[in-house]
């Protein structure tokens, strides 16, 4: 039960992180068709940003700052690199992204070296929030998640209510009629790629305090963002919501399990001639949790090759 | 063509006496050139001429590597498979494990192609340090070369043309693919796979097919690396390395035959001699990929057949003095980048930070043996400085290069006029 209820916490509240970065990546892929490999290196940047400000301006102004920081980076990238390149197709703009997340991680190497930074939460936010099963349970997590959740109110908001959403629909489903009716398309393009960067920001400076911050954590965290993104549904914000969710409990619960694929087969009877074969039997359940997104992935691919909540095949 | 094949044939013979030349130490870095040109090579059927871009290839060269080794251990260079021959395995595991994943990644096209690419490349290496039976565990597994029709393959040189044998053979057998009707439908598949399927192909075959065959020949690279290093270990499922095939295939441009070769054996040349040197080598990759993709998309290869047009048609005379400033401008500019990040990297790297005593002025870097201060302004100046003067040339150059495309269509009805009405009289 303890199990259950921790693992149930911390799935939901690290899926609501990965949202705060897929978010901005679904909506860039839907509206531009670009997936931008170096999203999750803005994550990156982001908690590095945060890490670099926070000893001059303290934890919350570093962080709000480090959101603002990245998401000017984005701009600059949509602005000076994507839109160069556009012409040549998106594979051509996929692959400059590429290079990119290559460059950014190196810098950020060059920078602050090839190790994890000291980047920890500050002690105004480090204490606990409740108590589950006479254990601490951080207060941190569930302002991760409380971010979370009104990053992603606030963005359903300003797409369905607002007449700035209005045109942002528009200019994802239909560009060039957009374009036709007068609104400037490459600068609301513009625009959510700075929002979505500024997203990805904010989540590396929230998250870099309470997991590492090293320049590793892009890559670590970019793959499993694609996984969601597919899930999902590309270019679905409510995709990405669920299938952040799912992923979060899926990594969470995984790495607490025990059984294996013999296990399975003791329930049928042959559990002692599964055990003997070893090899992908006897594999736990827990050491491979890191595959399970993929191998979710490669499923949904499959079966459902939109995705989750996606519309276009 | 003619002057193509001569180069060729000069560039072989080149590489026949190259051992004989080089230290023992270089011979092992141009093994490595080798294999990996014939990885980009590889890889380039299938994102170049195929037009299916993956982002895990370097799974089926580690398959072709793992494959070998597992051979070699079995039968000890004995029997139908003398050493020589192991990296048939390689391709054998390279072409079956293409054929799956193949299968699975070519139902969907474009984006989602390379995301299933690089998810069964992620598969198989958060898999592969769990599964010690195949894969060795975290030290993975080794071999030794046993001696075969009477060589006995105990240093580099016979490795070495052994490699050569294989790359170029390999080389070959792509580039005859290339002319083979299949080789023709390929083409298509990039340019239009819906149209192939109207026309009645079958595309998802078709598609399998590319894939499993680029994926072999990625194993016979791979088999050679395990040959060379006679060990491999999980490490090799990085997706460090299939990032590195897809930066060398496309600075290298892929729309040639041979570039990703050019641009593989280059990349893996610096790198090897850069490591020594820089601790940035990796951002020097990355910034020259940036470029090429920005400002030119037909890569290195790319920019060769542009020059070598322009001379053709005008002669060297009028080609050398644009050729000139556009080389200033790339010496100037590749230096003050290089002394921008280079100094930078010195300064900000642990041991230097470790010197600093508060409140006393930083002590100089050495750099192109030289002391720089970090407090000097000429230390900051020197990159400025260059950059600029390399902006300044650039413009010359650009003007120069214009001017040259420029006379072109000047030349061409004029040429075309005279024909005609030499004709009628």
């Amino acid at each position: 039960m303890e199990f259950l209820t921790v693992s149930l916490l911390n799935g939901v509240i690290y899926g609501l992180l990965l949202f705060m970065v897929s978010a901005g990546l679904t909506l860039i892929f839907g509206m531009m068709g670009v997936l931008n490999f170096a999203h999750a290196s803005f994550y990156m940047v982001g908690a590095y940003l945060a890490y670099t400000l926070q000893k001059f301006v303290g934890f919350t102004s570093a962080v709000l700052l480090s959101t603002v920081l990245v998401g000017l980076l984005g701009v600059i990238v949509e602005r000076f690199f994507l839109r160069r390149v556009h012409k040549h197709g998106h594979a051509h703009e996929l692959l400059l992204t590429f290079g990119l997340t290559f460059i950014i991680a190196e810098l950020i190497k060059l920078f602050y070296g090839n190790f994890s930074v000291e980047y920890r939460i500050p002690e105004f936010l480090n204490f606990a929030a409740f108590q589950v099963f006479n254990t601490d349970y951080p207060f941190y997590r569930l302002l991760m998640g409380g971010v979370s959740l009104l990053v992603f109110g606030l963005i359903y908001l300003l797409l369905t209510r607002t007449r700035v959403g209005i045109v942002v629909r528009a200019a994802i489903h239909r560009p060039q009629m957009a374009e036709a009716l007068g609104h400037n398309v490459p600068l609301v393009f513009m625009a959510v790629f700075g929002i979505g960067a500024a997203l990805a920001g904010l989540a590396g400076a929230l998250a870099g305090a309470f997991y590492t911050t090293n320049p590793n954590m892009a890559l670590e965290l970019g793959v499993i963002v694609f996984v969601v993104v597919v899930v999902g549904g590309l270019g679905s914000m409510a995709g990405a919501m669920i299938a952040s969710l799912l992923i979060g409990l899926i990594s969470s619960f995984a790495v607490g399990v025990d059984l294996s694929l013999a296990s399975l087969f003791g329930l049928l009877g042959a559990g002692d001639w599964a055990q003997q074969m070893g090899g992908l039997m006897t594999l736990k359940v827990s050491s491979v949790a890191a595959t399970i997104p993929f191998a979710l992935m490669l499923l949904i691919l499959l079966i459902r090759p939109s995705g989750l909540m996606g519309e276009k095949g | 063509m003619k002057l193509t094949k001569i180069l060729l044939a000069v560039l072989l013979l080149a590489l026949l006496v190259l051992p004989a030349i080089l230290p023992a130490a270089m011979v092992n870095a141009a093994i490595q050139m080798l294999i990996a040109a014939l990885f980009a090579c590889a890889f380039n059927l299938l994102c170049g001429q195929g037009g299916m871009l993956s982002f895990g290839h370097a799974a089926y060269f580690g398959v072709g590597s793992f494959a070998t080794l597992h051979a070699m251990n079995a039968l000890n260079g004995e029997g139908l498979l003398p050493t020589p021959l192991l990296p048939l395995i390689g391709a054998l595991g390279g072409f079956i494990c293409g054929l799956c994943a193949g299968w699975f990644a070519t139902k969907r096209a474009g984006v989602y192609f390379s995301m299933i690419t690089l998810a069964l490349a992620e598969l198989l290496h958060s898999l592969a340090p769990h599964l010690s039976m195949l894969f060795g565990g975290e030290a993975g597994i080794s071999s030794m070369r046993s001696p075969a029709w009477g060589l006995d393959f105990g240093d580099a040189t016979q490795v070495y043309y052994l490699t050569l044998g294989w790359v170029v053979l390999s080389i070959a057998l792509l580039y005859a693919f290339t002319l083979t009707p299949m080789g023709r439908l390929t083409f298509a598949l990039r340019e239009n796979g819906h149209r192939l399927q109207f026309l009645g192909y079958n595309v998802h075959r078709l598609r399998v097919l590319v894939f499993a065959l680029s994926a072999m020949f990625a194993g016979i690279a791979g088999g050679l690396q395990a040959l060379n290093l006679e060990s491999a270990n999980y490490v090799l499922f990085d997706m460090r390395f299939s990032a590195e095939v897809v930066l060398n295939t496309y600075i290298g441009g892929v729309n040639v035959f041979l570039g990703p070769v050019l641009g593989a054996a280059l990349m893996t040349f610096f790198g090897n001699a850069a490591s020594d040197l820089t601790q940035s080598w990796l951002l020097y990759q990355g910034l020259l990929f940036v470029l090429v993709m920005m400002f030119m998309p037909s890569g290195l290869a790319g920019l060769v057949l542009c020059w070598s047009a322009q001379i053709r048609r005008r002669g060297w005379l009028a080609v050398i003095p644009a050729a000139l400033s556009a080389l200033i401008t790339a010496g100037l500019l590749s230096l003050a980048v290089v002394f921008a990040i280079e100094t930078l990297q010195r300064v900000f790297s642990q041991d230097y930070q470790a010197l600093l005593i508060a409140d006393q002025p930083w002590p100089a870097i050495s750099l192109f043996g030289r002391e720089w201060l970090p407090g000097a302004l000429l230390t900051w100046a020197m990159p400025l400085l260059l950059g600029l003067a390399g902006l300044l040339v650039l413009k010359l150059a650009r003007r120069q290069w214009l001017r040259l495309l420029d006379d072109e269509p000047a030349a061409g009805p004029v040429a075309l006029r005279s024909r005609v009405e030499g004709e009628q009289s």
